[in-house]
């Protein structure tokens, strides 16, 4: 070889270790330092982290898929005050994580074992996150309350049992009642109102053990207080008298962030009393 | 000569090919050096207290330090563990003949494993590795055993080979049940499970948990018991038996009689005081699987060990700003500068966090002393010098749930009343409540500048109050998912009545462990967020795994009036209580139990989809939220969306508001949330899975000892009520 050739193949040689030795340090790990992987970047196994998680600590430049773009939604809405930015987040997220498109799934009884032992490490399509979903609807309440409505009723396929879903849903059908100036969907919105507000009653029962463990005859205060404003509203002055007393029952051993309701709401039972003695 | 380095080159290219480590600086973890000095075992304290009587004393009054291994919730988390788990939590030994389900022996435990390759092994003595891993070290000679291997570790289902006995709970005792030693150093055990120690009875060197010879005999990190092999958690910490004795100083005066040689190793006293040392045991990382974050240990052969992160102080730490010249002290503050220092006696400094102006103690400044006793600790009186010398303090937020005479009686005569007053020689407090209060007001500052300056009535008035942690992890850390930081908010009127309240507690009956009444303390109440209450189990004949018979899952689980944890992470919602707390989380899969009963039908509720619920059970979690604490030096907004009252509804119950409305904004500490306190107290009594009352936990320590501290941070603001 000549020697020019020499010099050339050692320089490629040379090189081609060089780039072996970078590739190689990104992949491998120095034992005693500090963890290679960034601690706080969560990796599904299945589920997706539900939550929020510090935007500074993610390490995240370009959102890379529906997770990504839900925390990066997050900081926007949380950090920022940006909610414009935050629901395009939302919906980008949602996009990667749409049971309609097929990129999520329900997870049900018979894709597991139910033992918590041998539940895959991934599933595909990935299951559907609910915190996306939750936030996105709450911030579309107000302006979209069908899409809203939606959103809530995909979190109760996810999980039925949550709570606090259906009470946005009602909450949501009584805002949307509010916008409405059609009699018969106000009566619509307020009686699904009314339907979710007892279906999140139902969740946590009053039953004889809840009451020997706490001494509480009912229980979900803002839920009575709500549910008696829908049926004030809605000329059920019984119904609402009676959803005031649970909310006093309720509110017995816990009070209210609004603690001038408990005595409103007896001033509102004497009012409502008064009206059905009349009528 | 060229021929032979181009062979030289393309050899080692294609071995780099092959071996997937070239160019890294992969180094191995390094091996115990040969120890040259005298074998010494692990000593109890008061061997160490004629020539450091200072340290001692101040060492005697830590909680990590005597307190935690007799502390009725520290025996009483362990004991609902190993019900849990059919006493899997207890440590082996290596003379066990434990059979994995593998074929295998379980013969190793957390600590004497050199790389836990089994989840049995990080198992077995997790909780007693870290605090007491000299005892457990010790405890491979059975002579000097003082917490045995239990029968029948596992469960009875199936039942084990014949001749082989269950795990039987009822003889289960908590682990302060076996740090008692008679006057010749024999143990002597309580007559019953959880009885008072036997008359006479002294304490062991296990009842002293973190000794001086626990850091003194370090022989730095354990890198392959560490499962991300860098030194953090799970007490991945080399120990060294011997006379030599690492401190802070190289070639100090030599110990009278040769007592102990202290180490000249430069790499050893550089581990002692770097924030490393403390990593071993701050992060603590249990081995069940984490469904929302998979992270297992990457020694080799552990990657059926799966894990979630506990504790997570010490990453907290380590990638945070005080480990680094960031900071407003422009050096790295180390663990040693807050916890070992005068810290917050020292001064203080005045600086900007964001758009914040704040003001908090120095860290990093330490007293100057004599290291040992003069006159007392040299051969021939050799003088000593005066140093910058470390506290042995080790003030954290905790503070002992027993009473001074209880805390004698476990631990030996005189030991420190946590509510002593006066203060030592270098100015520091006496007592354990008061510097863990001050340590506290140092923590957070919290500020209302951004609230809405005007309001109207019926309208909403927005509340924007902002936080940051000054801690050098984040805030609340530790135990994060219990240790409770929260916020306690008003807005009332210029006559003070109550518009609105968030993080407020109500007196009220706990029927569960007997208050039938309110009792007027609202020290033991939980927030209003949430009403839950913890199934403590059940005793049955023979043991049966699982939480239908040993409990852990939330037998009442409620939205209550001020839900604003679940309100805010996951729907955003501007309202309800600001609870600084990590979470625990049971993600329940279709079909499982969650440990309710339906009232119509008798039958246990399951699970319909992918159900999470907040536990207080750590076993139990396989999914955890450490992002809910306050990081270091980033504040955060929280907005507070109030609906005020409109005239008529204030007409209609003789109301009349009168501006300005006033908002008060204050940071509460809440050592533990007392339904976790009451759930340990119900596992643990007579009708928890062990049938016998452990004598740990109940009603009335809760009443007498849980002292929140109130107000570590506060502000106020006025808003002009407009017509």
């Amino acid at each position: 070889m000549k020697k020019q050739y020499r010099y050339l193949a050692m320089i490629f040689i040379a090189l081609a270790v060089m780039l072996a030795a970078v590739f190689a340090q990104t992949q491998t790990y120095t034992p005693g330092e500090f963890q290679s992987t960034n601690p706080n970047y969560p990796k599904p196994d299945p589920f997706y982290f539900e939550g929020r998680i510090d935007w500074n600590l993610l390490g995240i430049s370009q959102p890379q898929n529906a997770w990504d773009y839900m925390e990066r939604g997050i900081h926007y809405q949380d950090d920022m005050d940006d909610i414009p930015d935050a629901i395009n987040d939302y919906q980008t997220s949602l996009s990667m994580n749409s049971l309609q498109k097929g990129t999520c799934q329900i997870v049900t009884a018979a894709m597991v074992n139910t033992d918590g032992g041998t539940l895959p490490a991934q599933l595909t399509p990935p299951p559907c996150m609910f915190t996306v979903r939750l936030r996105l609807g709450y911030l579309l309440e107000q302006t979209n309350s069908s899409s809203a409505i939606e959103l809530f009723q995909e979190v109760l396929q996810i999980d039925p049992q949550r709570l606090g879903v259906n009470t946005l849903i009602a909450e949501t059908y009584v805002i949307e009642a509010q916008q409405s100036t059609d009699p018969t969907t106000q009566q619509q919105d307020y009686a699904n109102a009314i339907t979710a507000y007892q279906a999140e009653l139902a969740l946590s029962p009053v039953t004889p053990q809840s009451i020997a463990l706490t001494d509480d005859m009912a229980n979900n205060s803002k839920v009575h207080w709500e549910l008696a404003q829908v049926y004030e509203t809605t000329g059920q002055d019984s119904l609402a008298v009676s959803e005031l007393q649970s909310y006093l029952q309720a509110t017995q051993w816990h009070s209210d962030d609004y603690p001038w309701r408990i005595a409103l709401a007896k001033s509102q039972i004497q009012t409502l009393q008064a009206q059905i003695a009349m009528n | 000569m060229r021929v032979r380095y181009v062979n030289a080159f393309v050899s080692l290219f294609l071995l780099c090919i092959f071996e997937p480590g070239c160019g890294t600086q992969v180094q191995g973890t390094p091996s115990p050096p040969e120890v040259q000095f005298h074998p010494q075992q692990f000593q109890r304290p008061e061997n160490c207290l004629p020539c450091h009587q200072r340290q001692y004393n101040e060492l005697h009054s830590a909680v990590k330090s005597g307190y935690r291994n007799v502390s009725p919730l520290f025996n009483g988390l362990e004991a609902a563990g190993n019900f849990a788990s059919g006493g899997l939590l207890r440590p082996v030994y290596h003379d066990s003949t434990i059979v994995l389900p593998d074929g295998t022996i379980l013969n190793t435990n957390m600590y004497s494993s050199p790389i836990l390759t089994e989840t049995r092994q990080v198992q077995a003595g997790f909780c007693f590795s870290c605090h007491n891993a000299d005892a457990e070290i010790l405890g491979e000679n059975p002579a000097l055993r003082e917490v045995p291997q239990l029968a029948g570790l596992g469960t009875c289902n199936p039942a084990p080979p014949a001749g082989q006995q269950c795990f039987q709970p009822q003889l289960f005792r908590p682990l302060r049940d076996y740090v008692n030693v008679d006057s010749n150093g024999n143990q002597v055990l309580p007559a019953t499970p959880g009885g008072n120690p036997p008359t006479g009875a002294q304490p062991s060197l296990a009842a002293a948990g973190i000794t001086c010879d626990y850091c003194h005999d370090e022989n730095g990190p354990d890198l392959k018991r560490s499962f991300q092999m860098d030194g953090f958690g799970n007490v991945s910490l080399l120990f060294n038996q011997s006379d030599v004795k690492v401190g802070p100083f190289a070639f100090p005066v030599a110990v009278k009689n040769g007592f102990h040689v202290a180490s000249n190793n430069q790499n050893l006293i550089a581990f002692l005081t770097a924030g490393a040392f403390c990593n071993t045991c701050h992060d603590v990382r249990v081995p069940n699987r984490n469904l929302t974050a998979e992270e297992h240990n990457i020694n080799q052969g552990g990657q059926n060990v799966s894990y979630f992160r506990l504790e997570n102080l010490s990453t907290e730490w380590q990638i945070g700003p005080y480990n680094s010249t960031s900071n407003p002290f422009g050096a790295v503050v180390r663990c040693q500068d807050c916890h070992m220092s005068l810290f917050p006696y020292a001064g203080s400094k005045t600086y900007q966090v964001g758009d914040m102006t704040v003001t908090s103690p120095i860290p990093g400044v330490f007293a100057t002393d004599y290291a040992a006793v003069p006159g007392v600790a040299t051969d021939d009186n050799a003088p000593l010098q005066m140093r910058k010398v470390v506290e042995h303090y080790f003030t954290g937020v905790d503070v002992p749930l027993m009473s001074p005479a209880e805390l004698s009686t476990r631990l030996g005569p005189n030991y420190p009343d946590p509510y002593a007053t006066g203060s030592d020689t270098h100015g520091v407090p006496n007592g354990l409540g008061t510097r863990r209060q001050d340590l506290l007001k140092a923590a957070v500052r919290v500020s209302l500048s951004k609230t809405d300056t005007s309001a109207q009535l019926g309208q909403k008035l927005t509340v924007r109050l902002e936080a940051v942690s000054l801690t050098g992890h984040r805030f609340p850390s530790g135990f994060s998912q219990e240790r409770t930081a929260y916020v306690q908010m008003s807005v009332t009127d210029n006559n003070g009545f109550l518009l609105y309240q968030s993080g407020y507690v109500v007196d009220k009956p706990h029927p569960n462990t007997g208050e039938t009444a309110p009792d007027g303390n609202l020290d033991d109440e939980d927030l209003e967020h949430l009403h839950a209450i913890v199934d403590p189990g059940m005793h049955t004949t023979t043991y049966t795994s699982g939480t239908g018979t040993n409990g852990g899952n939330n037998l009442l689980f409620e939205v209550g009036p001020d839900d604003g944890p679940d309100a805010r992470v996951y729907v955003g919602a501007s309202e309800g209580l600001v609870l600084f707390r990590n979470e625990l989380t049971h993600i329940f899969l279709p079909g499982q139990a969650i440990g309710r009963t339906d009232p119509s039908t008798g039958a246990p509720v399951t699970a319909q989809g992918v159900h999470f619920e907040e536990t207080f059970q750590a076993a139990l979690a396989n999914a955890v939220d450490n992002f809910r604490s306050l990081q270091p030096l980033q504040p955060r907004t929280y907005d507070y969306e109030i609906q005020l009252p409109t005239q008529q509804q204030m007409q209609s119950i003789g109301v009349t508001i009168q501006g300005p409305l006033h908002v008060h904004a204050q940071v509460n500490f809440e050592h533990f949330p007392p339904v976790f306190l009451r759930f340990i107290a119900s596992a643990t009594s007579a009708s928890g899975p062990s049938g016998n009352n452990l004598n740990l936990m109940n009603e009335q320590r809760i009443d007498q000892y849980l002292k929140n501290v109130e107000s570590i941070a506060s502000d106020d603001a006025t808003v002009t009520l407009t017509p």
